[in-house]
């Protein structure tokens, strides 16, 4: 375990010195203060009636959180993509593998270390986040908390995924196939909303199955339930008869066979990196 | 090394302080063993035995049943030419990579083993150290992989630092560090906890003549203190200054093996000065050698070993008068080349 550590620790230093945290913490900066003066301005509107402000506050807060999710997962892709494969080329990683560690324990300290990054990242954002908007306008997203987590759980998706492809390949195509899984992941989401909406059975299988192989969107869907007042729900039900299809709404809570099924999905992933650069020549 | 030079191992590692300053005078203590398995081993088990490996990658056969015996405590020569399996087999015996068939064992325990990887120091032939950290650090992140008691950590390094001529630069990132600095740095690490064996896969490719010297003295030093070397290298006068034995392979195959005396005596060559050689003499010495006649000389060449005094036994019952018989030192080079052409 103490290897894990050493590694895990390692890489964390490497995000520091390397400046990638300087870059995370400026890009919390701009963000917050982006979407605080947004926010500001919005509910402050003189415009607007107090049912129209009132509805805007969670719609605002869950596109940031979406455009956020998607700072997430892409920068997970970007630092989990060089990781092992850059490493190999460069020969650093021939020099750590040759002592007396597991393969393994190099691979999980390194996801360790970039796991632990992110949370941090996601975390400081969020909160912040929640932070500024409640000084703006004294909104409050119904729990913030566990909406980030579900954020937080998307990117390590994506991370753990883009870990294993980098085991094989290229920081380039792993990073490259990482972000198109992705988006193929939300399409496919969208698709199965459509099909829901519209009944059309074939397009709602297509989304569940997506759902299934890369459990991204469906941790997006499930971050952005626990953004949403109940009234706000009822109230979009009433009003806007297409709002089954639509990728920033959720009408229900993640179902928990469902989320042990993106637990299990994230292990395998783990598991399978890990055999596979076990098994890498170097 | 002078004293003097030691001393100054300064900015651009001038000068590695190894020894005999070093080893000789007891810098190096006597060898702490922290691991329990270093005892329970076969004490008479070679450092390294291979039977037959073999490794193929896709269409290149890269190793082709190499088979070899290194002793413990003996500077070990691996020599080749480019391409011909070198650090395919070092990889294999690290666990690098594993092999397409045969086997190894390594300090007694197959070739890759965990636990003996703390007993052996590497220097890749190709390899970069993390370019963010500065050099003592490296060194440091490396103690911790090999699980040294954290006491000797402090020590350790700065001996490291020492021997290879860094120390002005211990706090410098290695991103600056020149590439003759890096390999330095490289041999640093691979010596560090004293390690029974260590594997140097061309450790002075990118080292200035002093540097090359430098190396030599470091692994003199090693010896002295009983550590085995295995060197790989295609610098034959590196072999020929330092090693014990050498083996040498092509394409994958070790092709001769044993000391560097023996494998330019494998096949002498004289030349004579010989009178009065009686008819017929032609079929009876032909066998011994390729002849070729050289002004009043004869040279035979390629003679099977210790062939010479029969051969000048056979002129003289033939009724010849030797005049003179001067053994012709093959170079190590001349006799390598006419090895690889054998293949
Ligand atoms: N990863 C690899 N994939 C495919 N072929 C490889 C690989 N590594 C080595 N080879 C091939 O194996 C053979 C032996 O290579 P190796 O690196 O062991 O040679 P070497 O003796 O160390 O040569 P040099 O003196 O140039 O360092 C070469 O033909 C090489 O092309
Ligand atoms: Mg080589």
């Amino acid at each position: 375990m103490s290897a894990v550590w050493t590694i895990a620790l390692l890489t964390v230093r490497e995000a520091v010195r390397r400046r990638l945290v300087a870059a995370f913490a400026l890009i919390s900066v701009v963000l917050v203060t982006l979407s605080g003066w947004g926010f500001y301005r919005l509910s402050h509107n003189v415009g607007f009636t107090s049912g129209e402000s009132h509805v805007a506050m969670p719609e605002a807060v869950i596109l940031f959180m979406f455009m956020f999710s998607f700072v997430v997962a892409l920068s997970a892709s970007a630092i989990a993509s060089p990781a092992i494969s850059s490493e190999i080329d460069s020969g650093v990683l021939q020099t750590v593998a040759a002592r007396p560690v597991r393969r393994g324990e190099v691979l999980f300290g390194k996801w360790l270390g970039l796991a632990g990054l992110l949370a941090a990242y996601t975390a400081i954002v969020s909160g912040l986040q929640v932070a500024v908007v409640y000084w703006a306008s004294g909104y409050v997203a119904p729990d913030p908390a566990a909406a980030a987590a579900f954020v937080f759980a998307e990117g390590v998706a994506l991370l753990t995924l883009v870990l294993l492809l980098s085991t094989r390949l290229s920081a380039l195509a792993a990073g490259v196939i990482g972000v198109a899984l992705f988006g193929v992941a939300w399409l496919g989401g969208v698709v199965g909303l459509l099909g829901e909406t519209f009944n059309v059975h074939a397009l709602r299988t297509a989304g569940h199955v997506s759902q299934y192989l890369l459990p991204t969107d469906g941790l997006w869907h499930a971050a952005v339930y626990y953004l949403e007042p109940s009234w706000f729900i009822t109230q979009q039900l009433a009003e806007t008869p297409g709002v089954r299809g639509n990728p920033f709404m959720s009408l229900s809570a993640p179902s928990w066979p469902y989320l042990t099924w993106a637990a299990i999905w994230l292990v395998l992933v783990l598991v399978l990196g890990l055999t596979s650069f076990e098994r890498r020549e170097l | 090394m002078s004293p003097a030079r030691s001393a100054e191992a300064g900015p651009e590692g001038r000068g590695l302080t190894a020894s005999p300053g070093h080893a000789a005078d007891g810098a190096v203590p006597g060898r702490v063993t922290d691991d329990p398995g270093a005892r329970a081993q076969a004490p008479g088990s070679p450092a390294i035995h291979a039977i037959e490996l073999r490794k193929r990658y896709r269409r290149t056969v890269a190793l082709d049943g190499l088979s070899m015996s290194v002793e413990r405590g003996e500077v070990f020569g691996f020599l080749g030419p480019n391409g011909a399996g070198k650090t395919t087999a070092v990889k294999l015996l690290l666990g690098l990579v594993r092999p397409s068939g045969g086997e190894a064992m390594v300090l007694g325990a197959p070739a890759g083993d965990l636990q003996t990887r703390r007993r052996i120091g590497y220097l890749p032939e190709l390899f970069r150290y993390q370019s963010w950290l500065t050099a003592r650090e490296v060194l440091v992140l490396h103690c911790r992989l090999r699980r040294l008691p954290r006491p000797r950590w402090a020590g350790a390094v700065d001996d490291a630092l020492r021997i290879v001529g860094l120390s002005g630069r211990g706090d410098d990132r290695v991103g600056t560090f020149s590439k003759g600095m890096q390999q330095r740095l490289g041999l640093g690490v691979a010596l560090l906890g004293e390690p029974e064996l260590v594997v140097l896969d061309e450790p002075t490719s990118a080292l200035d003549p002093v540097g090359r010297h430098d190396v030599r003295t470091i692994i003199r030093a090693l010896r002295d203190r009983g550590t085995t070397v295995f060197l790989n290298t295609h610098l034959l006068a590196e072999a020929e200054h330092v090693c014990d034995r050498v083996a040498i392979i092509s394409r994958g195959r070790s092709v001769a093996t044993g000391s560097l005396a023996e494998l330019k005596a494998a096949r002498p060559s004289v030349r004579l000065r010989v009178g009065g050689l009686a008819d017929g003499w032609w079929e009876r010495l032909a066998g011994f050698g390729r002849w070729t006649p050289d002004g009043d000389w004869l040279l035979v060449e390629d003679m099977a070993a210790g062939r010479v005094p029969d051969l000048v036994g056979s002129i003289v019952s033939l009724g010849g008068q030797v005049e003179a018989v001067i053994p012709e030192q093959q170079t190590l080079e001349e006799r390598f080349l006419e090895l690889l052409e054998e293949k």
